[in-house]
């Protein structure tokens, strides 16, 4: 299991621990071992029988996902990730609730000590449904449950899951995301010097904080709905002596005037949100860029661009993880979401990045001197070689 | 507003993927039985790596041990908050029976004790909704 290197890490038992460390040994156990068993099975059973029943191969996702539903080695594979995804929160649960006092006095005493970014929140914030309704890959309460006054615990028990639920493929500061894909802007793109970079839909702030690494100049702004996350971020980089602005507002009505930031960024954010809110969240990006600013989101690839396997391992959570909006969102084509935005097409850029933790400085930094690549069996899952998708637009 | 217990079932139910759900349930228990036989081992491992360090233990010394009656009642209650853990899941279906019959009695009775009304919310969320949709029901969910 991995250990949270900040101050408002959990006081844990070594019983706690190590349930900690067997969800973490389940999860890689399915999505690695018993997912390539079900890639054999598929090849082996599964996709023989539709040949022989339709004379063809399944073409896209939900045939492949129709196809297998039946087989055994299907519903065990998803059964047991749909356990493990549960006790990835359920491990968490027992120590956060017993620290739930210690970890205000603590963010309260951060808050206290020399500041470095800031908290803004808004009374009477109305959290849009697609949040408040929902709670998102199994995790009860979602982002936006609160349990007292100032609470926080929702942030704790994101930053907590996460750690357990990325069995060490998300980076030792669950940064991963963040380090490879600003670091590699910066050496892709030496020219840009921001002066204010956005991240959108930030939540705990875990890959903000990799942008005012990378560009220590630069003014950096994290957006999200979430309050208790919020606090949990402000808290968690004024931990990591980070300078970071947090602001609760939704990404589809900024409150930033227009042409102010020079980098929009998000990750793991749109998937999460209905095909209607993200071209509205485009558009808003559009609208606060620079002339020449690069708007940049970290996503799980488009199903235009995976075989009919990948897009149906990839659509799983949609069906199963309580990710209603996943599919439809990898179902858009990027490029013409960017368009309807007012993005001119010639600007559009698309990169998969090698994981930096993963593959090590020296792969992830020569890819940024190729061309970008997008095809790949690995890009967006979260297994051994991961790569990072990414789309966007200069403006 | 008090410190409230944070909630820990899930909203829209889960996924159940066996012809009979039952099926999904039992694995879910086997799951949680490794996990804690895990736990124990590495307890285990933990608490002989520290004896042998300090030179506590000697050979035999734990096949041959009894735990006072004050061990045993602390172990009781150990044991009863194992088993719990280990049947959690069958308890979230009583949770949102218990859910259904207290907005049942709502709807249907104007006059509502405040007994009744507290007992209404055992681990409800302080939020907006209570009920998650999916924007596409691709999932078959049973209770």
């Amino acid at each position: 299991m991995l250990e949270l290197k900040h101050e408002l890490k959990l006081d844990k038992s070594r019983d706690e621990k190590a349930r900690m460390n067997f969800v973490s040994g389940l999860r890689a156990h399915v999505l690695n071992d018993m997912a390539t068993g079900m890639r054999a099975v598929f090849d082996a059973d599964v996709e023989p029988a539709f040949r022989r029943a339709t004379g063809r191969a399944p073409t896209n996702g939900p045939e492949v996902h129709k196809s297998i539903k039946a087989n055994e080695y299907f519903k065990f594979y998803s059964s047991l990730r749909v356990t493990a995804q549960d006790m990835v929160w359920q491990s968490v649960f027992p120590p956060l609730e017993r620290n739930r006092p210690q970890l205000k006095d603590k963010a309260a005493r951060l808050a206290r000590r020399k500041k470095f970014g800031s908290l803004q929140l808004k009374e009477g914030f109305e959290v849009p449904r697609y949040v408040s309704a929902i709670d998102v890959h199994l995790m009860a309460g979602n982002y936006d449950g609160e349990y007292e006054a100032e609470d926080l615990a929702a942030g704790a028990l994101y930053d907590n899951g996460l750690a357990v639920f990325s069995f060490g493929l998300m980076g030792q500061n669950l940064d991963d995301i963040g380090q490879s894909i600003a670091g590699f802007i910066r050496l892709k793109f030496p020219n840009l010097k921001p002066k204010k970079i956005l991240d959108l839909g930030c939540t705990i702030g875990h890959n903000t904080g990799s942008w005012k690494d990378q560009f220590p100049e630069a003014e950096v702004h994290g957006i999200d709905v979430a309050a208790p996350c919020l606090r949990y971020a402000h808290a968690r980089a004024q931990a990591q002596g980070r300078e970071i602005h947090f602001h609760q507002m939704n990404a589809e009505q900024l409150d930033f005037p227009d042409a102010s930031f020079d980098v929009v960024f998000s990750s793991m954010f749109l998937h999460e949100v209905p095909k209607k809110g993200i071209e509205k969240i485009i558009a808003e990006a559009y609208r606060v860029l620079k002339p020449g600013g690069l708007m940049l989101h970290m996503e799980l690839p488009p199903n235009g661009q995976l075989s009919p396997y990948e897009a149906f391992y990839l659509d799983w959570d949609s069906a199963y993880n309580n990710e209603p909006f996943y599919k439809p969102f990898r179902d858009l084509d990027p490029q013409a979401v960017c368009a309807r935005a007012g993005f001119k097409p010639k600007n559009f850029l698309q990169f998969v990045i090698p994981s930096v933790g993963w593959y090590g400085e020296k792969v992830w930094s020569e890819a940024a001197t190729r061309p970008p690549e997008v095809d790949s069996d690995k890009t967006g899952r979260l297994t051994d070689g991961i790569m990072w998708y990414c789309f966007g637009a200069w403006k | 507003m008090s410190r409230e217990p944070m909630r820990r079932t899930i909203r829209g139910g889960r996924p159940y993927f066996f012809a009979d759900p039952a099926i999904d349930k039992i694995l879910n228990m086997v799951v949680v039985l490794g996990s804690e036989v895990w736990t124990l081992r590495e307890r285990l491992a933990a608490f002989e790596a520290i004896q042998v360090r300090q030179g506590g233990l000697a050979a035999g010394e734990i096949d041959a041990f009894d735990f006072s009656p004050e061990q045993e009642a602390k172990l009781a209650g150990e044991r009863k908050e194992f088993i719990d853990s280990l049947f959690r899941i069958l308890q979230e279906q009583v949770e949102e029976a218990r859910g259904r019959s207290a907005r049942a009695t709502q709807t249907s009775s104007a006059r509502v004790t405040q007994k009744s009304a507290s007992r209404a919310k055992p681990a409800t969320p302080t939020r907006r909704s209570s009920r998650a949709k999916p924007a596409r029901k691709t999932a078959k969910r049973r209770r």
